[in-house]
């Protein structure tokens, strides 16, 4: 698959899943994989879902408007950052946000997020 | 080492963005020949090419403000990923951009950085 498709493809796959079921995101991260969400710093698989279900809203929605990607080494590991629309539930304006994944290969033929950052854009 | 990760990432962002408001070309000492840009959608490889790609921007002066830095430890021996937003004002435009931009550093034989990976994105309003 060509890195851009994939790119695309493992960014749809994440906030369909984070949009229906964060707690599911855990089979997307690893221990050593490292969140950073506006500027607070979690580590491990465990410790980051943990973050992500206990955001203070029930149901939301990304809608993603630019996706770029570059491969980041030797290793196989693949850069993608992203920028778009969050919508909560019961807010009338949608949050602007960026986010870059590093994702990993897995011995399995998928790919793990190894660093998260995440960025709400302030108007 | 987590600290030395976000020293890392403020000293090359004020480093970068001084270089880039004040001498565009000096870029080039920044990327090497396997350095990968992504400048709105558009790749450039090779600091040369970047480089070239930088100075060209239809801008004579521009300012960098920057809002947001937050770095991360990459897979890459010693590698440190930086996620910078902020602010950027054109010479003689009445209002300023707002962007975002991520940097993949890779430690130099001579104890540096240079950039891998970097991509911008402007956020539009």
């Amino acid at each position: 698959m060509d890195p851009d498709a994939l790119a695309k493809a493992f960014v749809e796959h994440y906030y369909s899943t984070f949009d229906s079921n964060r707690a599911n995101l855990g089979s997307l991260y690893q221990e050593p994989s490292m969140l950073t969400f506006e500027g607070l710093k979690i580590q491990g698989a465990q410790r980051i879902v943990s973050h992500l279900t206990s955001l203070p809203f029930q149901q939301c929605q990304h809608t993603f408007t630019t996706v770029d990607c570059q491969p980041s080494g030797p290793a196989g590991g693949m850069l993608v950052f992203v920028s778009g629309s969050l919508q909560l539930a019961g807010e009338q304006h949608a949050l602007k946000f960026s986010q870059m994944f590093h994702l990993m290969p897995t011995p399995q033929g998928s790919f793990y997020v190894m660093n998260d950052i995440f960025r709400l854009n302030y108007a | 080492m987590e600290e030395q990760v976000e020293l890392v990432g403020k000293a090359f962002v004020d480093h970068y963005y001084h270089l880039f408001d004040n001498n565009r070309l000096s870029l080039a000492s920044l990327y090497q020949p396997t350095s990968m840009l992504t400048f709105e959608g558009q790749q450039i490889q090779g600091g040369d090419g970047i480089a070239r790609k930088l100075s060209e921007l239809p801008f004579d002066h521009c300012q960098h403000l920057i809002t947001t830095i937050d770095s991360q430890p990459s897979s890459s021996p010693g590698g440190v990923l930086v996620f910078v937003s902020g602010n950027l004002q054109l010479a003689g435009e009445e209002h300023e951009l707002k962007f975002s931009q991520m940097f993949h550093l890779i430690p130099t034989l001579l104890g540096s950085f240079f950039v891998q990976n970097d991509i911008f994105r402007l956020n539009y309003g």
